[in-house]
């Protein structure tokens, strides 16, 4: 039973076609990781999940409706915090503006998800004074707080240097743990063993091949992955 | 050489009433003006920022407009032939202070507009974007997230336009406005003599852009978004170069 969809799923700008016909889905708990070559239709797939993108055609459902506001969430390759909030207003933000909580709730709400980040003592801080994977850490936090029943990563870590990637990597692994639906673009393979459920190759705005990670790694089908893990490894 | 120097008059010239009064007709103008300016520059960067056609042409026609022609023919206009074209505006209601307010806006609205666009376009579009994904609507992200980021960008371009609003109101001793200029010339006239009133007007002109620009550095202070602004006060003066003014 899943319970995140895209059936059929087409999206093009201008004469460029990035997705010709993406049909996948996630059950719940699963942690899918999706990797291929820039260009390849991943970015703007999870654009289109978390419904940032119009498609072009085909569908997105959430436990069979269209995703409502935060409850699909999203983390950026560049972090996109609000630059004009401490860490705590921008866990806060879509608490406030969108489920309409009174600042004292969202405030209780926010430090507690700071906390689950581990950064609880960089509330007051902008931005601007954080580390990168402090920052992602936030974004991270910003989108729980908003109790999404899934949550789609951007290559997550692939702006970061790469002292501070394993932090925001623990992160996502224990939220796996709790049992989180994700989906993840990265090219962090190791991640994608230890963690994944499946792993997807996509190319030229199609699926290639899906299958666990284990035989993802080991033996793949496809000519396409092949080539792609060999220059990625 | 300062032989002919009235020191008497020139302290006559500062501390008469003509002056004062001059003065603050000319901050007032300044103030209703510019802010009437910034509503106005506000919507025209808006809509030159529209994915729609006919709204970006509305918004460039405006700055066509009122950036093409002379800030003083389009005083006169407004004064003289306004009036003339529209009997509402041949009331009495319409006073030299309302036709430089007036026309003053409409001049600098343009040119806010353009650092108004300036602040919108240098925030980052991966914070809207970020706002979309947690649901926000595009208002909410406009009003919580890229306007305040934008005054910061915007306001030491709008310090300048305040002072050159300020200097571009003596324009309006040409309608009778009795602005500083006025005031000045007026007592040099009675008295044949240039030097005290000239300088006691030079005089009034420093001190309020001397005030303005303390105001600016503390409104840039209040917009600077670092945690060290909250913490030590004391510290900001160092603290605000290292967000910098060069970055732009």
């Amino acid at each position: 039973m899943s319970i995140l969809r895209a059936d059929n799923v087409h999206k093009r700008y201008d004469e460029l076609e990035v997705l010709r016909g993406v049909t996948f889905e996630v059950e719940p708990g699963q942690v899918k990781v999706i990797i291929g070559p820039s260009g390849s239709g991943k970015s703007t797939l999870l654009r289109c999940l978390a419904l940032l993108e119009e498609t072009d055609g085909g569908e997105i459902t959430l436990e069979g409706k269209r995703p409502g506001p935060g409850e699909v969430g999203m983390v950026f390759q560049r972090f996109n915090l609000f630059q004009n909030m401490t860490a705590l207003e921008n866990v806060m933000c879509g608490l406030v503006e969108v489920r309409r909580q009174s600042k004292q709730d969202a405030r209780k709400a926010a430090l507690e998800f700071l906390d689950r980040v581990g950064l609880a003592d960089k509330a007051p801080q902008y931005p601007d004074e954080l580390s990168g994977g402090q920052q992602q850490r936030v974004a991270i936090a910003r989108a729980l707080v908003m109790r999404p029943k899934a949550m789609l990563f951007d290559e997550p870590t692939s702006a970061l240097d790469v002292e501070l990637v394993r932090e925001v990597l623990d992160v996502m692994e224990a939220l796996a743990r709790e049992g989180m639906t994700m989906v993840v673009v990265s090219h962090e393979l190791r991640f994608a063993h230890h963690v994944a459920s499946t792993v997807l190759m996509m190319d030229e705005g199609r699926i290639v091949e899906e299958s666990p990670p284990a035989e993802f790694f080991s033996a793949p089908k496809e000519e396409r992955t092949k080539r792609f893990l060999s220059l990625v490894e | 050489m300062l032989a002919s120097f009235d020191t008497h008059l020139f302290w006559v010239a500062l501390s008469s009433g003509p002056y004062w009064r001059g003065a603050l007709l000319a901050l007032e103008v300044t103030a209703a003006s510019l802010t009437t300016a910034i509503i106005i520059g506000f919507f025209v960067a808006l809509g030159a920022l529209s994915p729609r056609r006919g709204i970006r042409s509305v918004s460039w026609v405006y700055n066509w407009l009122f950036r093409a022609t002379p800030t003083l023919l389009q005083l006169f206009f407004i004064w003289y032939a306004l009036p003339q074209l529209w009997t509402g505006f041949a009331q009495s209601w319409f006073t030299p202070f309302m036709a430089a307010w007036i026309a003053l806006s409409l001049n600098e609205g343009a040119y806010m507009s353009e650092i108004i666009r300036a602040g919108l376009l240098s925030v980052d579009p991966g914070q809207e974007l970020a706002g979309r994904a947690l649901g926000l609507s595009r208002r909410r992200i406009l009003q919580r997230i890229v306007v305040p980021q934008a005054i910061r960008i915007a306001i030491p371009p709008t310090g300048n336009e305040f002072i050159t609003l300020l200097k571009l109101t003596s324009l309006a001793s040409i309608i009778s406005l009795h602005e500083i200029l006025t005031a000045s010339q007026e007592l040099a006239v009675v008295k044949f003599q240039y030097p005290e009133p000239l300088l006691a007007a030079l005089l009034y002109y420093l001190a309020i852009v001397s005030v303005l620009m303390v105001l600016q550095s503390r409104l840039e202070r209040r917009f600077t978004f670092t945690s060290a602004r909250r913490r030590r006060p004391s510290a900001t003066a160092a603290a605000v170069p290292a967000v910098s003014h060069d970055a732009r």
